[in-house]
């Protein structure tokens, strides 16, 4: 059982993929951005990182890597795909996901732990949470707003392709009414009704931290289910997310 | 034939642009009154092409691969022949 990892010039979180895939007992294989087949790999992660620098937008220059195309013959046989932060970006970049990234309304890069709200457990991501289990997994990302058109939205939630969202912090009682700070210099621009005190780190619309395709075998995240995996990073939240998929691929198999 | 294109590309209306945001919050701690500043991209380039419209259907070309669709328009906007 072989999953691949995805490096683009610019990725930074290939080896954490590698590591949080062993740790669950996959086998895990760097491929570079280059190659032109995922021939012999079950599934595939496009880790996170800043492929091509950001340049142009988020994953806007990783979509026309020549593996891209293998990755697209991956999904469309119905094996699983992770995108998980910048690999997020780069699959709604390449269309296999609906909607974009755009720039946190803070415009602030955010590194923190946030929790998500697991919404939909039969997929081969999830299936080892419950139900409306909160996770504390950390974002780092600069352009996490997820956007989509309403009609787009609708559909999302109609199918519940949207798998997490952003929730409070569920140890703390009044967390939505938590006041926001002043904004602390000339030029900063707090939502009405979203500052960065709120839970939803980024304006996401619907709180959306994560979502399918229709099929369900393609997810994208932009929180680090492979930077809590283990209790000393803080958080082992993320483990069951690998697991998950390890029992996918030996049902699949 | 070389001509130089140039693409401007915008995020769409009705998207929130937290850097226009910014820009606006700046320009009117500097007293002046703009509103709904948006920033956006510009970009050049030289292409080969055997007429005007042949460079400027590439340059629509580009701007499709190089636009996101959900978010963004692009617009082609000046096409010139290089001496």
């Amino acid at each position: 059982m072989k999953v691949a990892v995805i490096q683009f010039p610019g990725s930074n979180c290939d080896q954490d993929a590698v590591w949080a895939l062993q740790l669950v007992g996959l086998e895990a294989e760097l491929v570079w951005h280059t190659a032109t087949s995922l021939e012999g790999f079950q599934g595939a992660i496009l880790p996170g990182g800043f492929s091509y620098g950001d340049y142009l937008r988020a994953g806007a220059l990783a979509k026309f890597s020549p593996v891209m195309q293998a990755v697209r013959r991956l999904a469309e046989r119905g094996n699983p795909v992770v995108g998980i932060c910048n690999g997020f970006q780069v699959l709604t970049e390449a269309g296999l996901l609906p909607g974009a990234l755009l720039a946190n309304h803070t415009l602030h890069f955010t590194c923190k732990e946030v929790f998500v709200r697991v919404e939909r457990t039969n997929l081969p991501f999830t299936a080892g949470y419950h139900q409306g289990q909160v996770l504390k997994i950390p974002i780092a990302h600069g352009e996490g707003r997820y956007y989509a058109d309403a009609q787009t939205l609708e559909r999302l939630e109609q199918n519940h392709q949207v798998v997490f969202r952003y929730t409070p912090n569920p140890a703390r009682s009044t967390p939505a009414s938590t006041p926001r700070p002043a904004a602390r210099r000339p030029g900063m621009v707090w939502e009405d009704g979203v500052g960065e005190s709120s839970f939803n780190p980024n304006g996401s619309l619907h709180d959306i931290a994560g979502i399918v395709n229709e099929q369900g075998n393609v997810l994208g995240m932009m929180p680090h289910p492979e930077r809590a995996v283990e209790g000393i990073l803080g958080s082992a939240d993320g483990l069951p997310l690998f697991a998950s998929l390890k029992q996918a691929l030996e049902v699949m198999a | 034939m070389k001509y130089h294109a140039t693409l401007l590309i915008e995020l769409k209306d009705g998207i929130l642009d937290p850097q226009g945001r910014a820009v606006e919050g700046v320009l009117k701690g500097l007293q002046y009154r703009a509103e709904n500043v948006r920033v956006g991209r510009v970009l050049e380039m030289e292409l080969q092409a055997a007429s005007e419209s042949e460079a400027r259907a590439t340059a629509h070309d580009i701007g499709k691969a190089l636009a996101n669709p959900v978010m963004e328009v692009f617009i082609v906007e000046a096409v010139k022949p290089l001496a």
